[in-house]
């Protein structure tokens, strides 16, 4: 036992659900030390397809029953039974906002017991969080997927400006189904507890769309660009939560404008800096033909 | 497209990038100082070579820094003018104290750059190839840098030991304040 638990650790993937489930296999396992000669190569998989002879029902998955390794070996993790629940929670935040209830009431849909809210906070900070996540999860694939398209040639790559523009509004559109309760959302993701995680989330997405949009600046600008695509995705989303206009028109030409602003901010800082650049080259030059003249230039 | 994270510490490698890349960016500010002050005297050319090979570091750490996607110290713009001052000023004590300004500098990074190299073969040597590569050829360019520095009478310059010793505790706190911020 002592030679494969430090090998195992080092091929665990960094996904915590699978660490999660690693980490509770390794106790489950302590409790059947005989079979475990033969179950030592599947290990290092993800989902073991055991050997152990259990006659479990292949119907509703098990729920979490904290039975120590009495359980079957797909068994899942506690981490991806939240993330069920929260999914399907969703579909309950327009009736109840982004709440326990909401939580109960997905929970019930997956034959769970409403109780399973009291796994959460009851302020619903886990179901927007998980939410916002599950966007930027979504955005990132959009985005992946349009880059492979660009490099087999099968689409025009956009412009920058374009690109920005259309990334935000994909991730704001994904806010479409809960806009109601959007505003609910952002105080929740505002409170103390909550801003680490949700800046965190925050600046991972805004991070990704540069990423995909080509940015690689090793500078300042690598925090210039991504604070001012920052501001201008908060400012859309409070424009967005106020919209009223048909399919939120207003909200995408707001967008329009204010990428087209910051765009054009830059090329203009770019004009200033080229021609201050060009000032002072001006200026050494004159320094320069003064020392020739006056003599001070003499190589000793 | 880009290097996979797969199971690498994206964390720990974050870090080595950042500071590294500050590291080269620091570097190439020192000998451009050195330049504006030296460039047209004898040892001229030398530095102008130390920091070619400075550059084509720097252009390293840029390519890597967008394939890992990290991110890069917010402190460049000071270690942008502290470069400078800092090659500048050893430059006007004269030849031996711009290569005294090289020893120590040199002998900090390559210090830097074995940690690293120890950090990383602890880690995973195989996980970590491409990168270690890179460090392991750096380093013994800065300790190259470093010979040059010592054969062209740095141990002569004025108050060596004491600019030697400020400089190389300039350099331990750049490096501690750029893997963080």
């Amino acid at each position: 036992m002592e030679a494969e638990a430090p090998v195992r650790c080092q091929l665990c993937p960094p996904q915590r659900a699978l660490q999660a489930s690693a980490a509770l296999r390794r106790v489950s396992d302590e409790h059947k030390k005989e079979p475990a000669a033969s179950s030592s190569q599947h290990q290092f998989d993800s989902h073991p397809t055991d050997q152990q002879p259990e006659q479990e029902p292949q119907g509703p998955r098990p729920s979490y029953t904290g039975q120590g390794g009495q359980e079957s070996e797909d068994y899942e993790s506690e981490e991806q039974l939240q993330h069920r629940i929260l999914t399907a929670a969703l579909e309950f935040v327009p009736e109840h906002g982004w709440s326990a209830e909401a939580i109960a009431e997905g929970a019930k849909t997956l034959g769970l017991s409403a109780a399973a809210a009291g796994m959460f906070h009851n302020d619903g900070s886990e179901l927007v969080l998980h939410f916002v996540s599950q966007c930027n999860t979504e955005l990132s694939e959009l985005l992946e997927q349009e880059q492979k398209l660009v490099q087999l040639g099968e689409t025009e790559k956009k412009t920058t400006e374009q690109f920005l523009r259309d990334a935000l509004e994909a991730r704001l559109r994904m806010l479409i189904p809960y806009i109601e309760k959007w505003p609910q959302a952002i105080s929740i993701l505002l409170l103390p507890h909550n801003i680490p995680s949700s800046l965190n989330l925050l600046t991972s997405m805004i991070d990704d769309i540069w990423h995909y949009a080509g940015d690689q600046s090793t500078d300042l600008n690598w925090y210039t660009r991504r604070a001012v695509l920052t501001g201008i995705y908060n400012t859309t989303e409070l424009v967005m939560i106020q919209d009223t206009s048909p399919d939120f028109e207003d909200t995408w030409r707001f967008l329009e404008n204010r990428v087209a602003d910051a765009v054009n901010m830059h090329n203009t800082a770019k004009q200033i800096k080229s021609t201050g650049e060009a000032l002072v080259q001006g200026l050494m030059g004159a320094a320069v033909t003064v020392k020739n003249l006056s003599g001070l230039n003499q190589r000793r | 497209g880009g290097v996979s994270a797969g199971a690498t510490n994206a964390a720990l490698v974050g870090r080595i990038i950042r500071v590294d890349h500050a590291g080269e960016y620091g570097a190439n500010r020192i000998y451009a100082g050195q330049m504006a002050v030296l460039g047209r005297s004898a040892v001229g050319p030398l530095i102008q070579q130390m920091w070619n090979q400075e550059k084509e570091h720097l252009k390293k750490f840029n390519e890597l820094m967008v394939a890992y996607r990290v991110r890069p110290t917010v402190l460049l713009p000071i270690w942008n003018v502290a470069g400078f001052v800092l090659g500048a000023g050893s430059a006007l004590l004269g030849k031996k104290g711009a290569m005294a300004c090289t020893v120590a500098v040199e002998e900090s990074i390559s210090n830097h750059y074995n940690n690293q190299i120890r950090t990383l073969m602890e880690e995973d040597p195989e996980k970590y190839r491409e990168l270690l590569q890179v460090i392991k050829q750096f380093r013994d360019d800065e300790l190259e840098h470093h010979d040059i520095g010592l054969e062209h009478n740095a141990e002569s310059a004025p108050a060596y030991s004491v600019l030697k010793t400020a400089i190389q505790l300039g350099c331990k706190a750049a490096i501690f304040l750029s893997e963080r911020i």
